[in-house]
């Protein structure tokens, strides 16, 4: 890792608050480094980057510098709920989940409408490795909050961990209801109608995988995708000899793709020997 | 593109030459009613005046006001990827193999049963 000051420092840690990267180990590595000799001069970021460094720091089990944070924390915002469930968060690392939901519950009795603690509360399900309850739990608290995406996508997640791919796929199509210019989200339905297997969600997967071409012509998995569903259906019982002559062409379109992007970077690889190793049958 | 002191500069001429070219105009409608003349067209100088502050102004706004963004919808997320879209951070769990590197960590029994 290299040194950055800590304006630097400062924005390369809202470009990871806003993208979601989980890079904790770095994250508290450049607070020990500027941040928080610095953290007076952060103004109006100075708690949000309090508050990503805790959660850091809970996953990095550094439980002083979690301390020293929601000491922080509760010193300017002393009746905050918010900050309250980042006690129960401390919890949690030490895997006192009795204390941790103790204190969910204090939170959630107080304000009902509070989402935050009712997401910890499935999360200690899933630590604890109780996915079935964890799913109940969530498909519960979608009934109630059925805006958030966040939930859906974890809902997904778990059911795809429990390899129960049509309500995965249920809640991806949820996702994409919600976001439907997110090249992403069209990839995942496509790679978990893949995973499903059969011919008509072979072709189902292809034209996901094509949307997601068209929204982002940059995304190599969907490239893959594309060629590998496209040869499934070539070589396919099923379909009809019009479907398979498309199909091969389709997959030669995908290969002469990816070979040039492959180039672009400066690759020469022999693509085609690692795609059939990659194929299902 | 940065706004600079001269596009600031640009921008504020081109007003003041815009509202003098309004004033100009003005004056020159109560110059015909004193007169007693019909107003036909404005002189060409005003006219020069007033388009060309206004493109003053256009000029220095379009490097005040920032980047523009891509029209497209899908612009902003083209350079994301699935490994950080997948994060959530509201259902992060802690009791993974990542914590036994930190010094602190004791490994205890309580966790063996959990595991």
């Amino acid at each position: 890792m290299e040194d950055l000051s800590w304006s630097e420092a400062r924005d390369l840690f809202r470009t990871w608050r806003e993208t979601n990267a989980r890079k904790s180990n770095e994250v508290l590595y450049h607070w020990h480094l500027s941040l928080n000799i610095n953290l007076n001069k952060l103004g109006n970021e100075k708690f949000l980057i309090v508050e990503q460094v805790c959660i850091a720091a809970f996953d990095c089990y550094q439980l002083d510098v979690a301390n020293e944070c929601i000491k922080l924390l509760s010193s300017e915002f002393p009746q905050s709920l918010r900050v309250k469930k980042y006690k129960a968060m401390r919890y949690e690392a030490q895997e006192d989940y009795v204390k941790a939901l103790e204190i969910l519950d204090s939170i959630i009795k107080a304000d009902k409408s509070n989402s935050a603690p009712k997401k910890r509360k499935i999360a200690i399900l899933k630590a604890q490795g109780r996915y079935v309850e964890a799913i109940r739990e969530l498909t519960d608290y979608l009934k109630t909050f059925m805006a958030d995406a966040e939930a859906w996508q974890e809902l997904s997640e778990l059911y795809i961990g429990e390899q129960d791919f049509a309500k995965a796929a249920f809640c991806v199509e949820e996702l994409i209801l919600h976001n439907p210019h997110n090249h992403l989200l069209h990839q995942r339905y496509a790679d978990i109608k893949y995973t499903q297997g059969g011919f008509d969600n072979m072709e189902l997967a292809r034209s996901y995988y094509c949307q997601a071409l068209k929204l982002n012509p940059t995304n190599i998995r969907a490239l893959y995708g594309l060629y590998l569903t496209c040869t499934s259906i070539a070589t396919s019982q099923k379909a009809s000899a019009q479907k398979k002559k498309d199909a091969i062409k389709m997959s030669e379109w995908a290969l002469t793709k990816l070979k040039g992007s492959y180039k672009e970077k400066g690759f020469e690889t022999d693509l085609e020997s690692r795609m059939s190793a990659m194929a299902i049958n | 593109m940065p706004a600079t002191l001269f596009h600031r500069f640009v921008l504020i001429i081109g007003f003041l030459s815009l509202f003098h070219a309004a004033y100009s105009a003005a004056q020159h409608r109560s110059f015909l009613r004193i007169n007693e003349q019909t107003f036909t067209h404005l002189p060409l100088d005003i006219i020069f005046q007033s388009v060309g502050s206004l493109f003053a102004v256009m000029y220095g706004v379009m490097h005040i006001a920032g980047d523009f963004k891509e029209i497209k919808a899908s612009a902003d997320l083209e350079n994301k990827t699935w490994e950080t879209y997948r994060n959530v951070p509201s259902f992060y769990t802690f009791n993974h193999r990542g914590r036994t590197f930190s010094p602190f960590y004791i490994h205890s029994q309580h966790s063996d049963e959990s595991e």
